[in-house]
């Protein structure tokens, strides 16, 4: 969390739709001017928490501070927390400008505020010169702009956006990324934003909460996240990471790929994390790109995929696991053959050992 | 999908040729003899104004009471078949649909089988009036139920409220969840966004039903004639006996035409007034 106030305060928040539970009872404080992404694959959640956070949903327990004051009763209307609807849910029978205007308009701000305003959120989102539009002749990019220059010029405690990018094009989801970025830090306020796309978050967000299930299962900086995760589940979802089971017993792990290596703690089924980038290969164990490491398996070579920057290869341990290693290594790629007997190898400062759940 | 202009117009002929064989072939015709006159049960080719002068020195106030009627009838209908058709698409959950169903269902009935069934209840020997005796709130059957222009507006909204409700519920299926959670969002009340939202979306639907209800009530002659009773004099009953027992033909074409420029004229003022009520601002 960063150092600011505290905006927005769950305290022991669950929904439970029926007989389903969708949040069960969490914690999570919002601090005034983060960019927070909710991370998740779909059905974990984290859509149901925005609703909560923006008055949609009432919690079946707990309660939701927003600036200090208990708002857990009071509708969307009443909460000073506007939404990017997924989908956007623009008025289809409204121009540009009118759609921009309306939240002033109901809040009865004069006229010619209103047209300042409209006026400079448009500029804010690069919609200049489609006041007049009917918002049905919009691209989807600029409808996306349409729904973030709606919320934003209500001058919102908390921005609150779901899966904002989601029906964009690659491209345009870059360029939105960007925008994005840059309107958080012009406009100074609190972001939280609904993604299943762990790109989209380590992008933007300055804070990730990853849920699983209906509980936050990890929360912090995307780096604390990507390097250290706390779960399986974590390490998995958001960038790609090798897993490989064994057993600590006596201060240390054995791995059921016959490395051993001391660790401390309770005696338990364990899992060894890492990344692929983290992984080296070669041809033969004492190659100098394996200078370094401290374990090494041997497999067979089954893939190697060229990925740009980097060769995404795959390799059979023992025939029974598969491992795969993100390579640099060019000068490696044409000395490798699929089929190839290869070595593998890692270093244990690299890899993080967690209970196996 | 492209077609060569050959083949366009030949897919278009045979709904153009029933078009002109059975609506402009006869309409036409009627405008033709509006202007004609009858001498000695004969029609005489003519070019007067005379039908014309007549229908407005004599029925202005026979088609002014007219439409009256179906102004109130397509007020009642359109605001009730509004309520349903919201309480289909909103209210009613998954049975949405099922109540539309419902009341598409009475249409079967058929049109002379309501007319008769609102002669049943209101009558002086009906279940509305035998109710009231059993109840002892009257003494004798209140005879002014029936043969009114309250027993006509009553039949007719029942009759045309289904085909009311079907274009509103087109316009309000429409019409989806997030942009009203997005006006809400963003400080509007339940009303406001009722106001501001769903109803402008609903205009097409609204302008539709009105004019349809309008038109049939304006144009119908049967209800008034079994249920309206003796001052319940609608223009259809007139122009009905002006092509029947009196066999003035060119009279009731020209009748009919001052009925559909009128209807016309009321359908584009109200249809200019929803859309200035509904339109954003």
């Amino acid at each position: 969390m960063s150092d600011g106030a505290v905006l927005v305060d769950l305290r022991g928040v669950s929904k439970t739709f029926g007989t389903v539970t969708a949040v069960h009872p969490l914690q999570l404080r919002i601090a005034q001017g983060e960019f927070l992404a909710i991370l998740g694959p779909s059905g974990c959640g984290k859509t149901t928490l925005l609703r909560l956070i923006g008055g949609f949903l009432l919690p079946t327990a707990g309660t939701v501070h927003i600036g200090g004051k208990d708002m857990t009763r009071l509708g969307p209307e009443h909460r000073p927390t506007n939404m990017v609807f997924q989908g956007y849910g623009l008025f289809p029978h409204m121009t540009v400008a009118q759609n921009i205007a309306y939240g002033l308009r109901v809040a009865k701000v004069s006229r010619v505020e209103i047209d300042h305003r409209v006026g400079r959120a448009m500029d804010l989102v690069h919609l200049e010169g489609l006041a007049d539009r009917p918002v049905t002749n919009l691209s989807g990019g600029q409808q996306q702009r349409v729904a973030l220059a709606r919320a934003l010029i209500m001058r919102p405690d908390a921005l609150l956006l779901d899966e904002p990018l989601a029906a964009l094009d690659l491209k345009l989801r870059k360029a939105m990324q960007e925008e994005l970025r840059r309107i958080h830090a012009s406009t100074g306020g609190t972001f939280v934003f609904v993604t299943h796309d762990q790109e989209e978050a380590m992008g933007l967000a300055t804070r990730i909460c990853v849920m699983e299930g209906g509980h936050i299962v990890q929360d912090g900086r995307p780096e604390e996240i990507y390097n250290t995760p706390t779960t399986q589940f974590v390490s998995t979802f958001i960038g790609e990471a090798n897993i490989m089971p064994g057993q600590r017993s006596n201060g240390r792990v054995i791995l059921n790929t016959g490395i051993a290596f001391a660790d401390s703690g309770a005696e338990e089924a364990v899992v060894s994390i890492i990344r692929p980038e983290k992984m080296s290969i070669a041809t033969h164990r004492d190659d100098q790109t394996l200078a370094g490491c401290d374990a090494y398996l041997s497999g067979r070579l089954l893939d190697a995929i060229f990925r740009g920057p980097h060769v995404h290869y795959s390799v059979a341990i023992n025939d029974k696991i598969v491992v795969t290693i993100d390579s640099r290594d060019m000068d490696m790629r044409r000395r490798l053959s699929i089929g190839d007997d290869v070595v593998v190898a890692w270093r244990f400062d690299d890899q993080r050992i967690l209970t196996d759940r | 999908m492209r077609l060569a202009p050959n083949l366009r117009s030949l897919l278009l002929a045979p709904s153009s040729i029933i078009f002109v064989v059975l609506f402009l072939l006869p309409v036409g015709y009627f405008f033709v003899l509006s202007f004609w006159r009858v001498r000695a049960y004969q029609l005489r080719p003519d070019l007067t104004f005379d039908q014309y002068i007549t229908v407005v020195t004599d029925y202005a106030q026979s088609i002014a009471y007219t439409f009256g009627i179906a102004f109130a009838i397509a007020v009642v209908t359109t605001t009730i078949a509004f309520a349903y058709a919201y309480f289909c698409r909103f209210k009613a959950g998954r049975f949405g649909l099922v109540f539309l169903f419902v009341a598409i269902v009475t249409l079967f009935g058929g049109y002379l089988t309501k007319i008769y069934m609102w002669k049943t209840i209101l009558g002086s020997g009906g279940i509305l009036n035998s109710a009231f005796m059993i109840l002892e709130l009257i003494d004798t059957p209140i005879t002014a139920f029936l043969f009114s222009p309250i027993a006509v507006i009553i039949t007719l909204t029942h009759y045309t409220l289904p085909l009311a409700v079907l274009p509103i519920y087109g316009s309000l299926r429409g019409i989806t969840d997030t942009p009203l959670q997005a006006a809400r969002d963003l400080g509007a009340s339940q009303t406001r966004v009722f106001f501001n939202i769903v109803l402008p979306q609903t205009r097409i639907g609204l302008i539709t039903s009105f004019s349809l209800t309008f038109l049939f009530a304006a144009g119908d002659y049967v209800t008034p004639l079994l249920v309206g009773g003796p001052h319940t004099s609608m223009i259809g009953l007139f122009i009905q006996s002006q092509f029947g027992h009196r066999l003035n033909v060119p009279l009731g074409s020209a009748m009919s035409f001052s009925v559909v420029v009128c209807c016309l004229l009321v359908i584009t003022v109200v249809a200019l007034l929803i859309n200035r009520v509904t339109r954003p601002r």
